[in-house]
């Protein structure tokens, strides 16, 4: 059996991680795999004395969603896993896989251009094809992070463990994506061992949203996750955090704290726009953001049944 | 490693990284299972491992070890039944994938559940995994619906098509599980330069095959520059991925700008492909515009001269507008395919994927210098073509250029990259589009002038179609060809309607509008179709039709709109076609030269057939898909119905009076209609004949102001094609007509990077087709009547079901919105900025 210690030793010769492979199998590789099946300080779902919980990385995107003492706590991140990709992904992609995914960008995965990602020195994107493209400009690579479940893991302040380090917000696996060359910040050979969501809030009512054209199984062109607390019709805790916009999935701390302030929710909404640059053909990206961030207030306002 | 593969336990010597589906396929011959996006997206490769459904492409076979895996051969389950039964399928090429994760569905459901159907967003949720390019998601749901209502616990089901039990069992046999003898696998080497003469090729391989033109200039980024073979695809990709190509830069034209390099120098002009599926039309060229051609105009002075007078008085009987298209790719999962032979005698042997192996047969004859009884096509199953399969293209001529220098057998696959870029596609149009209404709210002229972007290719005929529409008033209608350095158009469904129905029919929908006439009420007035008549009159009686609200009315969110489109095609036919009856076995044999890439051609033959004879279904076997019978029609033009079945029931006849003693042997004709056809003799295997077919659709959306999606909830589709002989198939493909038709108004769009002209929809993540969730409730409603003069009162459908379905779209979200699209497709951003002016 292969050791955790084997495997990070093995990914510093220049092998890409596997989890699920959902990712990796579908891209040329670029270097051997790395199979992490079965390693079991990666596996399970635990709850801990405080009320907080342990979700190995290599739990599936599937088991998250069936999970339900999870989807009583954090409601968020199970509707999250519940709305991504396919029934088939579902069951094979994991937690770690989809937190440390490569990007979609069309021009990344095409072999014909070069960018910052794939070892080059510019982003073709940026010149070309926008419609996807990151709105919120945060350094020199527009594709807008895939990741569903970080969206929801930052909205639920979620911690990332990492085999030898202590454990950080999920949120600094990704930074503030001026760093163009990469999906997340982990060195070579780190592997993701679990993520823990601190308990939840007493009362907390949760939405998450994927905007696409198609009905389902499409990446979402913006993403939104939100997670409030209502008494006497004010809101007193409210977390909403995005996807699909920039380079990094965003927590949008403006929208919270007009919430809390008791801006209605259309107004709070609105705020969400604050931080766009549009460029070429991402415009329309703006009124979909505030829209779908809209969308999942309305929702965690009034959870439907 | 070891591994239990449909309860037979088996040694594998495998890589560690090696997908589960190529090991499947290759080293132990299971071609049911397909491979077709390679990315997890379209679910065809789906196998179950321990009970699970799971995506062969993207598993590891590694990571099977020591467990069962059950592919689509091992699988024993209702579902496969209801399948057939309900007509879950077409080509049959994303079957064998959904069949397995229904079946673990289906039981899943049951034991959850009991027997009752579950609803409709249930089974899409669970199939969402699953692409069908054919849209046979309607069949699909019926049949999971069927299977979970426990209804295919017996044994025997009537099949809805003949083929249904081999496509639903793996059986099926396509191209790209052919596997000769000492097959070698050839893979092409392609331009990565838009523009560029390429001076040298240099390539790891023994025989490097030259597929460049006689200039050496390659005009698109994917164009066939040589080709190589090597025992696995692996080690033929890594040759190709090496080969070093010296290229000496050309400037590239990648839009309309007209400051743009020439794609052709004057003298080159006359190469361009034709992507017509006529003859190439003469017209004059001025720099990449090619155009006009006009020659279908009627008084097109005075057409446009209403039309200036109008414009300058500002008469409110004037609508014009300018609609565009975006450029729609044919999809077909089953990737064009060769697998070429040339054996001791010197006669070829292809096995392709095509739609047309007699046409194949004859241009390989012509290209390769051999008598025409020294080629012989094969084309068992087609996994879909819809146009692009119907000649000798690149992957054949490698495969057989190949196998010549080689010695060998060769197989040429095209990857899904090659095939969303390179195989073809329906061009991006732009078009003027004014009509004249006079006092009496007739039709008094009508102009038309589209630009259609073929890439490197001509041929355009769109604005040519309005011909075809509204009685006999003044129109001029010109058509122009804007090469560019992209990939060649092709033929596609229907080719030059769907773009100019998009424009046509949202403007005739504008002018009732303006008239605060009902859309129906004014294609009655106008449309002197007396088949088309009878539609608009069942469409005029429509719940949704008659419950549509006002334009513009709603103020929520959520807004519902029902939007109405007309559409005529041509009857086309194939008047040399025969059908030939030999009693084998005590079962009679039909054969002719035509192949079912879908359609369903094979349940026509042999519902005929077994009609005629009065004869069980078990009596009667077809047998296509192969050259060297008696003369059969390319799948091209919605000709194979109209072409086959009255040959059959000729046979049928000759054989009844010859009676059905072993042995005997017939040929049927097809005889001739009342009144003979159009055209005074077939060209290319084509004649037209008289009368047009015709669409009604009627389409309600669901319009989400806030995040600009638009969701159709129900169609109705009207089509008057005559006699239907082969209810299941008829209908499935009408259905299909609706999807594709959905995908070209919503979703579908190639984009090619402005700078480079690579294109970056080369995957089915990027290039969107409809899922099962995106299909509405269709509701196909025939009408029979109105072909008397045809012998077999039918025609055929193929086409005239999807062409005017975007622009019925179109009309749904103006009547929900207020707001009318004019560029296709109607994506979210285009929703918003359209509504909102941002």
């Amino acid at each position: 059996m292969i050791t955790l210690s084997d495997i990070g030793a093995a990914a510093l010769g220049g092998g890409e991680l596997r989890a699920g492979g959902t990712d990796l199998m579908s891209r040329p590789a670029a270097g051997p795999h790395i199979d992490l099946r079965g390693l079991p300080e990666l596996s399970g779902v635990t709850w801990l004395p405080d009320g907080s919980v342990r979700i190995g990385a290599l739990t599936t995107i599937a088991a998250l969603a069936a999970d339900e003492r999870i989807a009583a706590a954090h409601p968020c991140l199970a509707l999250a896993a519940a709305a991504l990709a396919t029934p088939q992904i579902r069951s094979v992609a994991t937690v770690g896989g989809n937190l440390l995914q490569r990007n979609r960008c069309a021009y990344f995965r095409n072999p014909a251009f070069s960018c910052f990602q794939s070892g080059g020195n510019g982003c073709p994107a940026r010149a070309g094809h926008t419609l996807r493209a990151a709105v919120v400009d945060s350094g020199p690579c527009v594709a807008p992070h895939p990741s569903s479940l970080a969206v929801a893991l930052l909205g639920c302040e979620a911690t990332a463990e990492v085999d030898g380090t202590a454990p950080f917000p999920v949120g600094e696996l990704y930074g503030d994506g001026s760093d163009p060359t990469r999906d997340h910040l982990l060195p070579p050979g780190a592997v993701l061992l679990a993520v823990t969501l601190p308990p939840p809030q007493e009362g907390e009512r949760a939405a998450h949203h994927r905007t696409a054209g198609r009905a389902l199984a499409e990446w979402p062109l913006v993403e939104a996750a939100a997670r409030l607390v209502v008494a006497d019709g004010r809101v007193t805790f409210a977390r909403v955090s995005v996807g699909g916009v920039a380079r990094v999935p965003l927590r949008l701390t403006e929208v919270e704290d007009a919430l809390l302030a008791g801006e209605p929710l259309e107004r709070a909404a609105e705020l969400a726009a604050t931080r766009c640059a549009p460029s070429g053909q991402n415009a329309y990206k703006v009124a979909l953001l505030t829209g779908t961030v809209l969308e999942v207030l309305e929702r965690a306002w009034a959870p439907a049944g | 490693m070891k591994i239990v593969v449909n309860g037979v336990r088996t040694e594998l010597d495998t890589g560690p990284d090696e997908p589960m589906v190529d090991v499947l396929r290759d080293e132990l011959g299971l071609t049911g299972t397909k491979a077709v996006c390679r990315t997890g997206v379209c679910g065809a490769c789906t196998v179950m491992v321990e009970g699970e459904p799971r995506l062969s492409c993207l598993m590891p076979a590694a990571a099977a070890e020591e467990q069962e895996v059950t592919t689509v051969e091992g699988l024993d389950h209702p579902v496969q039944r209801a399948f057939a039964a309900h007509d879950g399928l077409q080509c049959g090429y994303c079957t064998p994938g959904l069949v397995v994760e229904a079946a673990a569905f289906v039981d899943g459901w049951r034991a959850g559940h009991g027997d009752v159907a579950p609803p409709r967003e249930t089974i899409a949720a669970a199939m969402a995994g699953h692409l069908c390019r054919c849209g046979a998601y309607e069949g699909i749901q019926a049949a999971i619906a069927a299977a979970c209502r426990g209804e295919h616990d017996g044994d025997a089901v009537t099949p809805a098509r003949v083929e249904a039990m081999d496509k639903v069992t793996g059986r099926a046999r396509y191209t790209t599980d052919v596997r000769l003898d000492g097959q070698l696998e050839g893979v092409i080497i392609r331009a990565t330069r838009a523009h560029a003469r390429v001076t040298s090729v240099r390539a790891a391989a023994a025989h490097v095959v030259d597929l460049l033109p006689s200039d050496r200039v390659v005009r698109y980024a994917g164009q066939p520059i040589a080709a190589v073979a090597a025992p696995t695809r692996r080690e033929a990709l890594a040759i190709a991925a090496g080969a070093e190509i010296g290229y000496e830069p050309l400037p590239a034209a990648l839009d309309d700008a007209p400051d743009a390099p020439d794609v052709y120098g004057e003298d080159e002009r006359k190469k361009a492909p034709n992507h017509s599926e006529g003859p190439t039309m003469s017209a004059p060229w001025n720099g990449n515009v090619r155009g006009p051609f006009n020659r279908m105009s009627k008084r097109g002075r005075t057409a446009a001269q209403r039309v200036e007078a109008a414009r300058a008085a500002g008469d409110p009987g004037l609508v014009a507008g300018t609609f565009t298209t975006a450029v729609q790719v044919h999809t077909p999962l089953e990737p064009h395919a060769c697998v070429a032979r040339w054996d001791e005698d010197g006669a070829l042997h292809l096995h392709m994927s095509t739609q047309a192996i007699e046409m194949v047969a004859a241009q390989a004859a012509k290209r390769w210098g051999l008598p025409a009884d020294k080629v012989r096509v094969v084309a068992e199953h087609v996994g879909g073509g819809f146009g692009a399969k119907a000649g000798v293209t690149a992957e054949t001529v490698a495969a057989v250029e190949l196998a010549r220098a080689c010695g060998v057998p060769v197989r040429v696959v095209l990857g899904r990259d090659e095939e969303l870029t390179t195989a073809g596609n329906r061009p991006g149009t732009r078009t003027e589009i004014a009509l004249l209404t006079d006092g009496e709210g007739n039709l008094s002229a009508l102009t038309v002038d589209v630009h259609a972007r073929g890439g490197v290719a001509v041929g355009s005929g769109v604005a040519v179609m309005a011909r075809l529409m509204y009685g006999r008033a003044p129109r001029r209608l010109r058509d122009y060809d804007v090469v560019t350095n992209e990939p060649p158009a092709a033929p596609f469904r229907g080719p030059g309607a769907p773009p100019l129905l998009w424009a046509l029919e949202q403007t005739v929908d504008e002018t009732a509008h303006r008239r605060g006439e009902d859309p129906i009420a004014l294609r009655r007035r106008w449309d002197g179709n007396p088949k088309r008549q009878a539609l608009y009159e069942v469409a005029a009686a429509l719940p949704a039709w008659t419950g549509r609200p006002a334009t513009g009315s709603q103020t929520g969110r959520l807004r519902r709109g029902v939007g109405v489109a007309a559409a005529n095609w041509m009857y086309m036919l194939d008047p040399g076609t025969e059908v030939e009856l030999t009693v084998e076995g005590g079962v009679v044999v039909a054969r002719t030269a035509t192949q079912d890439i879908g359609t369903g051609v094979r349940t026509v033959i042999a519902s005929v057939v077994a009609a005629e004879l009065d004869l069980p279904a078990e009596r009667v076997r077809v047998e296509i898909g192969r050259t060297g019978v008696v003369h059969g029609p390319g799948a091209l033009g919605s000709r194979s119905t109209a072409s086959v079945a009255p040959a059959a029931r000729d046979a049928a006849r000759r054989l009844r009076q010859a009676g059905l003693t072993e042995g005997t042997r017939v040929v049927g004709k097809r005889r001739r209609d009342r009144r003979g056809y159009v055209t005074p003799f077939a060209v290319g295997g084509m004649a037209i004949g008289r009368g047009f077919s015709g669409a009604v659709h009627v389409t309600e959306v669901e319009v989400d102001t806030r995040l600009g999606t638009v969701r159709p909830l129900r169609v109705w589709a009207g089509i008057a094609a005559g006699h239907i002989y082969a209810e299941g198939p008829a209908r499935g493909q009408c259905e299909g007509g609706v999807v594709q038709g959905l995908g070209y108004a919503l979703y579908e769009e190639r984009h090619v990077d402005p700078v480079t002209g690579v294109v970056l929809t080369a995957n089915l993540d990027d290039y969107q087709i409809p899922g099962i969730a995106d299909c509405p409730e269709i509701d196909v409603h025939f009408h029979q009547e109105g072909w008397d003069h045809v012998n077999g009162q039918g025609v055929g459908l193929g086409e005239v079901s999807t062409i005017g379905v975007a622009a019925s779209v179109g009309n749904a979200v103006y009547n929900a919105t207020g707001w009318r699209p004019r560029d296709l497709p109607i994506r979210p951003d285009r929703l918003i900025e359209g509504m909102y002016g941002r």
